[in-house]
């Protein structure tokens, strides 16, 4: 529902897009939350000194584009928002 | 009393004019800009520079205010050569626009430099009533509804995720929706995953999603693909989608949708669940940050219950 109507306002052009924030969404406390995201500098993909600039890394052979013990489930919690969590401003109550 | 041309140099003292390069680059930042065809309504029919709204030369002061209401918001006005519209300009400048632009050339050197316009054709009777309550919104209204109608989305996953999004998307009248998934469906995936029915068990997802979404929507055309996504066929897939819809349930897929959609300069819209919990967002490409600002590695397997 929320993809499907950020898709519908990103094609027509209308409305705030969810670009830079991440919508969590609490089913059992049916609690919804924002975290304001920023682009990491040293991103590997779309930072100063771009390491990756094709898909070579997904080859296979070609190393670890996702790192082993990837246990292929679903999300992770909102506290464990990888380490760029920690420069992140507080969750703030949205939704 | 003024001939034309002295009316023409002295409107064009007073504006701006840009040429067919500009007008692309400054549709290509997504800077707040009004871009207006003060052509004749048949003209406009016939084809325009998206995403322009039409207010006849005729109207134009009368009418502007529906399109903006900020004096000092980039307009950009463009007629057939550049003539109509310079005068436009100027009288939009008279009214106390400071910031108007002529596109020079108009729309005739625009499609000779090989840019893209867009022509609407009518919807039909059927149309008009299946999205009357979009008409209904401002925001999308009949023009909107074209655009959807001439939209091309890519959605990865026929599962948990991906059939809600791919339904709804079906219903709103999206004209081209891809649909890409591996895998057959299987008892345990019906209680979720609404794109199939318990007739299908067995059958591959794409299959069952296609006619679900053709059943509901006869305006869509659904673009099977009944495949796993890989390096090896993303780039060549998602090349000609508008939009792409994360719906996938690994990180490894994750991680190589999020690479090709940054390489192709297209916008992702992500969603992830597990179990009571899930997340959103977009990642567009140079506007935002991407997945691997999010996740720079995968997350450690402990954090993530299995």
């Amino acid at each position: 529902m929320v993809q499907a109507t950020e898709a519908v306002k990103l094609l027509v052009g209308f409305g705030e897009p969810l670009i830079g924030r991440l919508l969590t969404y609490d089913a059992l406390g049916m609690r919804f939350r924002e975290v304001k995201l920023r682009r990491d500098p040293n991103c590997p993909l779309c930072g100063k000194n771009p390491t990756i600039k094709d898909l070579s890394i997904h080859m296979e052979g070609a190393g670890q584009a996702c790192a082993p013990g990837d246990n292929g489930q679903g999300t992770s919690p909102p506290s464990a928002v990888g380490p760029a969590a920690s420069t992140l401003p507080p969750a703030k109550p949205g939704g | 009393m003024k001939t034309l041309r002295e009316m023409l140099a002295e409107a064009r003292q007073a504006i701006r004019e840009e040429g067919p390069e500009d007008l692309k680059a400054r549709l290509a930042t997504g800077e707040p800009l009004v871009l207006i065809d003060v052509r004749d309504p048949d003209e406009y029919r016939d084809g325009y520079i998206e995403p322009a709204v039409n207010i006849s030369r005729g109207f134009l002061e009368f009418r502007i205010g529906t399109a903006t209401t900020d004096p000092n918001v980039s307009i950009v006005l463009y007629c057939q050569t550049g003539l109509r519209s310079a005068l436009a300009a100027k009288a939009l400048k008279d009214l106390g626009y400071t910031n108007v632009i002529n596109l020079a050339g108009g729309y005739q050197r625009w499609v000779q430099s090989g840019n893209a316009t867009v022509k609407d054709s009518p919807l039909t009777a059927d149309q008009i009533q299946r999205y009357s309550r979009h008409f209904l919104l401002g925001q999308i209204g009949e023009k909107g509804q074209r655009k959807l109608l001439r939209s091309k989305v890519l959605v990865i996953g026929a599962g948990g995720l991906g059939s809600p999004t791919a339904f709804y998307l079906a219903a709103a009248g999206v004209g081209t929706l891809g649909i890409m998934d591996g895998d057959r469906v299987d008892i345990t995936n019906l209680q979720r995953q609404i794109l199939h029915r318990t007739s299908d068990i067995g059958r591959p997802k794409v299959e069952s999603a296609t006619e679900t979404m053709r059943a509901l929507n006869p305006d869509v055309t659904v673009v099977p693909y009944p495949v796993r996504i890989t390096v090896d066929n993303i780039e060549e897939i998602i090349k000609d989608y508008d939009l792409i819809i994360d719906g996938s349930d690994n990180f490894e897929t994750r991680y190589l949708v999020n690479d090709a959609c940054y390489l192709l300069g297209k916008t992702n819209v992500h969603g992830s669940i597990f179990q009571f919990e899930g997340m959103a967002t977009v990642f567009a490409p140079d506007q935002g940050p991407c997945y691997r600002c999010l996740y720079p590695v995968p997350p450690p397997p402990g954090l993530v219950p299995s």
